[in-house]
């Protein structure tokens, strides 16, 4: 009897440790990848010029890694930033994380911004493609301004 | 002097009407998606939608980063990538299609018009013809192009496990937002 007791006592633990463990597995948030150790930290030229070079492998390197970028902002609105360098094809699209939105709130376009999320791809269209007219297009989401330069402190 | 006056405005005339008529874009174009089930409300949004409209043709593209929609929680961003869209065998999503009704479309005109859009909608490298209503607001030379529609999961060959089946519906509201600017070149 007492026996019996135990048995069931450990299992009705197991059973509230499992759902415990479950629940939280569930509500987990996404980190804020904007504040973890970056996987690969570089410039909008390096980037660009590493997708230039050989898309495979860049992709390879890059995919799914936490990425800290810096370079000129080109434009951006309220959720995101597009960075590059002036005259070139290459953009460098930067999707904000909705906890980090305050941070692009002063923002301009011609500062220097560093910004730091996860890749999420690369393209570039070609032929009669409608988006060919557009260049290549490197994407971060997830991210969060890390540091900025206004264009009067660079002038300095 | 006459003569070169006349070729100024004649080249300021020509430069503003190929603006009204050439192409539109953007790179931070939004699109989020919204499955209301009995147990869970699930929200993806992508903040990173390349974009562009040819006003000439009524012609225009969309295309996603499947791996570019955010999430809250973990276990759907997860669950959204391996499972449901498997975003490493088809990392892309892509719009390809035509505003039908153009010719109403006064591009050069400040207004609010209602654009009647068909195409083809790739996800999960499925295609399918979609239609839709949506809305393109001219104001000072930019377009906020606008519009909501449904699509089936189970037409993009996305399934569901039954373990989750009473939580994820089939249905799935798009809701596209893409402030659209001048094409310059």
């Amino acid at each position: 009897m007492k026996r019996t007791v135990t048995i069931l006592l450990i299992v009705l633990i197991l059973i509230v440790i499992g759902a415990l463990i479950g629940y939280r597995m569930y509500t987990n948030k996404v980190p804020n990848y904007a504040d973890q150790t970056p996987d690969l930290t570089v410039s909008t030229t390096e980037l660009a010029d590493a997708f230039n070079k050989d898309t495979a492998i860049a992709s390879k390197r890059f995919m799914d890694k936490i990425v800290r970028v810096t370079g000129l902002v080109k434009s951006l609105d309220s959720s995101a930033v597009v960075l590059g360098d002036e005259g070139s094809l290459s953009d460098i699209v930067v999707g904000l994380d909705d906890r980090n939105l305050k941070g692009i709130q002063h923002l301009k376009a011609g500062d220097t911004a560093m910004l730091q999320g996860k890749f999420s791809g690369y393209s570039k269209a070609s032929g009669d493609d409608l988006l060919a007219s557009l260049g290549a297009t490197i994407k971060i989401d997830y991210a969060g301004l890390k540091d900025r330069k206004t264009l009067t402190t660079i002038k300095k | 002097m006459l003569k070169r006056n006349l070729i100024v405005i004649l080249a300021l005339l020509l430069t503003s009407v190929s603006f009204a008529q050439g192409k539109y874009y953007t790179k931070t174009g939004k699109i989020s998606f919204y499955s209301k089930a009995p147990l869970e409300e699930i929200e993806g949004k992508n903040k990173t939608v390349t974009a562009v409209l040819d006003s000439k043709s009524g012609a225009m593209q969309f295309a996603v980063e499947m791996k570019g929609f955010e999430f809250q929680k973990q276990l759907m961003q997860q669950h959204f990538n391996e499972n449901y869209v498997e975003s490493d065998k088809y990392p892309k999503g892509e719009f390809k299609g035509a505003i039908v009704n153009n010719s109403e479309i006064n591009y050069s005109k400040d207004g609010t018009y209602t654009a009647k859009v068909k195409g083809k909608l790739t996800i999960h490298g499925v295609t399918k013809d979609v239609e839709s209503t949506g809305t393109l607001k001219i104001n000072g030379g930019k377009i906020d192009a606008a519009s909501t529609f449904n699509v089936l999961m189970s037409d993009y060959n996305i399934k569901i496990p039954a373990i989750v089946k009473d939580k994820v519906s089939n249905n799935i509201k798009i809701t596209v937002d893409c402030d659209l600017e001048p094409l310059k070149g």
